[in-house]
């Protein structure tokens, strides 16, 4: 029972609830996140890196950051979309 | 369940040693590898007395219903759960801890427990250096055996205060570092003699042979003041409970 309403609170495409979705800020540059439903990451646009969410867990410990790709920064311009590959 | 070979309190595997100040990956590691046994232990160490000061330490983190609150260094969630009850109905817990295998026992947990209040509590993988919390965000914050861990205690109380409410208050329980002789032997004579040995039997003993030298490496309760006020908190004052065994900060901002 308590399984089927936490899902129900999560969001259907990313695993993060609403809640956490309004409270996280960067842990570094304490700018707001966005969820990638592509990918099912947190991204800090302030400072190009993507965080993990596992099982609906965000994790935000900076060191586990990916740095984002140029390309992934670059959608407005039109620049050539690889897809959102990212640096290990 | 694992059964407990209690070990000679002399033998060579039960030495008096201290281990040296371990980086953030280390103690990383070493949580990750304590979490499935943490709870047990816990109350098998204290003789459950644990429960006793966790509800202390929300006591005087001083929330009431309503109130939205964070749980620093959370563990598999003891603080967490007692927040939710306090602050249920209306009210929000967040938990944070780096530990992914800590976390995920706080999650099977609140899965199992499946107290209607418990809901109300969000995990988070975090460092307690680098909140991922905007400022004056929290209405009251508590810590539970985390400060002694951190590598750096005065980053920790900045992160606290900036996303602490003003008028709000932390809570932060530890073990403490007794300026008292006689007080102290007793605390490092019960690591050594029965935490250590029962630890043992867990396959544990180097982990919680960690415990008397981050005791050492601690602050004492007028050190921990004097930084909180350092830090930007208006009042600062640590309580001494269980003979002086262990220890509360409760800070304003």
């Amino acid at each position: 029972m308590v399984r089927i309403s936490k899902a129900l609170l999560k969001e259907a495409t990313t695993g993060l609830s609403r809640t956490l979705s309004e409270i996280l800020v960067c842990p570094l540059s304490k700018q707001p996140l966005r969820v990638c439903e592509e990918t099912g990451s947190i991204i800090s646009d302030s400072i190009g890196v993507s965080f993990p969410i596992k099982d609906g867990i965000p994790c935000l410990v900076p060191k586990d950051g990916k740095i984002l790709d140029i390309d992934d920064t670059l959608k407005d311009d039109g620049a050539d979309d690889d897809g959102a590959t990212k640096r290990n | 369940m694992a059964s407990l070979q209690l070990c000679l309190p002399f033998s060579s595997t039960s030495r008096f040693r201290y281990r040296p100040v371990r980086c953030a990956n280390e103690r990383q590691a070493l949580f990750n590898r304590i979490a499935p046994v943490y709870d047990n232990l816990n109350d098998v160490l204290s003789m459950g007395q644990h429960r006793i000061w966790k509800r202390m330490a929300v006591t005087w983190s001083g929330v009431k219903s309503g109130d939205n609150v964070l749980d620093l260094c959370c563990g598999s969630g003891d603080l967490a759960f007692l927040l939710s009850e306090k602050v249920w109905p209306a009210g929000k817990v967040t938990g944070l801890d780096f530990s992914e295998d800590q976390l995920s026992m706080a999650s099977s947990r609140q899965d199992l427990l499946s107290k209607v209040c418990y809901r109300n509590i969000e995990w988070v993988e975090g460092d307690a250096l680098d909140l991922p919390f905007s400022d004056c965000f929290f209405d009251g914050i508590t810590m539970g055996y985390g400060l002694r861990n951190v590598v750096d205690r005065r980053k920790a109380l900045q992160e606290m205060f900036r996303v602490l409410k003003p008028g709000s208050r932390i809570s932060v329980l530890d073990f403490n570092k007794s300026t008292q002789p006689i007080t102290a032997t007793i605390q490092e004579w019960m690591i050594n003699i029965v935490v250590v040995p029962v630890a043992s039997g867990y396959g544990l003993a180097e982990e919680y042979e960690y415990l008397n030298s981050s005791i050492k490496e601690f602050l004492t309760g007028k050190e921990q003041e004097k930084l909180a006020l350092e830090v930007g908190f208006s009042t600062a004052k640590h309580y001494e409970i269980t003979g002086g065994l262990m220890g509360n900060l409760v800070a304003m901002r």
